[in-house]
């Protein structure tokens, strides 16, 4: 046995050295591919967000919102759910890279793969409504959320009785035709529809519901909605009917 | 005592099976690798031979504790060299000095290699056979470096120094396209002359 041989293998014996377990090695693998799933999905969400706020953000108004297309583009644009996007997709990458066949891929193709990966799973969620419920889960759990999103400003232009925007949450029914609003800035608002009314679905006219209207103001505190639109989704338009009084 | 003679006919895969049953089998590994990485860490490196050996003794000893992570996928040889490239850099970022002369031996067969690159002959229109290739390996960029080791000092093919280096195969194909250039530069830029 040469000099070298003798060496290593006496350090061996003396310090005991032994090999690591082979479940060591196995648990890092599979932590790093559950971290890189987990980034994917976490992306995944951030997308379907990112596409309902972005779906969502009032397309067929913008007419009425005195803005241009681009405009109301760059103003409807998520860009903190894109920064988490990124951040994830970047994690995503990370860990991918950090597999034990991970070097033998291009970085463009894992980052391909990983967009890929998050705008599939992220629009399938978002057919499912995910990126809904994630957004009313921030607006509600995270401070300051309304601030630092894209679409702070929506309260701003819905709260313009002069040129005919209003919105805010309906706080009491009065009869069959009128009910009374609160606006964004608190101020309480008496609405009347009539026959010419449209309503958009999934709206329900009662007390606790957020809605947005075109309309006119009449006189102080008086609004006369042309059409009143649920605050949150829109579907289709149907004439207002008159309601059964509570 | 183990009888040596035994490891003669066994591949690597089959000496690392038999060292995770009965350790006096890791002395056919070594016995197999130590001149190998000497070479491959002189090449690479800028350290005394006694440093040399130190550095050595860390890779086999951290061969051994990680024979478990052995991926079967990999020839052995790529997965040790790959250990000793790290153990390298590793080396490097503690000591905080990083290689600018080498000292290594163009042996017959590298200046073979180099002789009959057909990519480098038609860059240069010379054919390389004197000791400046030499000097001119160590002004290559470190990363180019490294390729150039292990393609012509070491005759790895570029699936190996993948596995070596951990990087796609299509980067070790351009750097190695690059390393040529940069040496067909520095032959025509010094006029060097073999």
């Amino acid at each position: 046995m040469n000099k070298l041989c003798d060496k290593v293998l006496c350090k061996i014996k003396e310090e005991k050295i032994a090999p690591k377990p082979r479940w060591h090695f196995l648990l890092k693998d599979y932590f790093t591919w559950i971290m890189f799933v987990i980034s994917i999905i976490i992306g995944a969400l951030a997308f379907c967000t990112m596409l309902y706020v972005f779906s969502n953000n009032d397309w067929d108004l913008y007419k009425y919102l005195h803005t241009s297309v681009i405009g109301h583009i760059m103003l409807s644009i998520p860009y903190i759910w894109i920064l988490f996007l990124i951040l994830f997709l970047a994690l995503a990458f990370y860990n991918y890279k950090h597999t034990k066949d991970g070097y033998r891929h291009q970085a463009y193709m894992i980052m391909l793969l990983s967009i890929a990966g998050s705008a599939l799973l992220g629009t399938f969620l978002h057919t499912l409504g995910m990126g809904e419920a994630i957004e009313d889960l921030a607006a509600n759990a995270v401070p300051y959320y309304e601030k630092i999103t894209c679409c702070s400003h929506r309260k701003d232009i819905w709260n313009q009785p002069a040129i005919g925007l209003l919105g805010g949450e309906i706080v009491r029914i009065i009869d069959s035709r009128d009910f009374e609003l609160k606006d964004f800035n608190g101020a309480i608002w008496q609405v009347q529809e009539d026959e010419d009314t449209l309503e958009f679905e999934p709206l329900k006219i009662k007390a606790g519901e957020e809605v947005k209207m075109i309309g006119e103001e009449k006189k102080e505190n008086f609004f006369w909605a042309r059409e009143v639109r649920p605050w949150q989704n829109k579907g289709k338009g149907h004439p207002a009917k008159a309601r059964v009084e509570e | 005592m183990l009888d040596k003679e035994k490891c003669g006919e066994k591949t690597d895969e089959e000496l690392v099976a038999l060292t995770l049953k009965n350790q006096d089998f890791f002395s056919c590994l070594v016995d197999r690798y130590e001149e190998k990485l000497m070479r491959y860490i002189m090449r690479i490196s800028a350290v005394t031979r006694e440093d040399a050996e130190d550095l050595l003794q860390e890779i086999f000893v951290k061969v051994y504790r990680n024979l478990n992570a052995f991926d079967q996928k990999l020839k052995f040889s790529s997965w040790i060299y790959r250990i000793s490239h790290n153990q390298v850099i590793s080396h490097w970022r503690k000591s905080k000095t990083r290689p600018t002369v080498l000292k290594f031996e163009a042996d017959e067969d590298f200046l073979k290699f180099i002789a009959t690159d057909e990519d480098l002959a038609r860059d240069t229109e010379r054919k390389f056979t004197g000791e400046e290739v030499r000097g001119i390996i160590s002004q290559l960029d470190e990363k180019y470096r490294e390729v150039i080791v292990l393609k012509f000092l070491e005759g790895k093919d570029y699936k190996e120094i993948s596995d070596i280096l951990e990087k796609p195969l299509g980067t070790v194909a351009t750097l190695i396209n690059r390393a040529k250039k940069q040496f067909a530069k520095i032959v025509e830029e010094k006029g060097v002359k073999f």
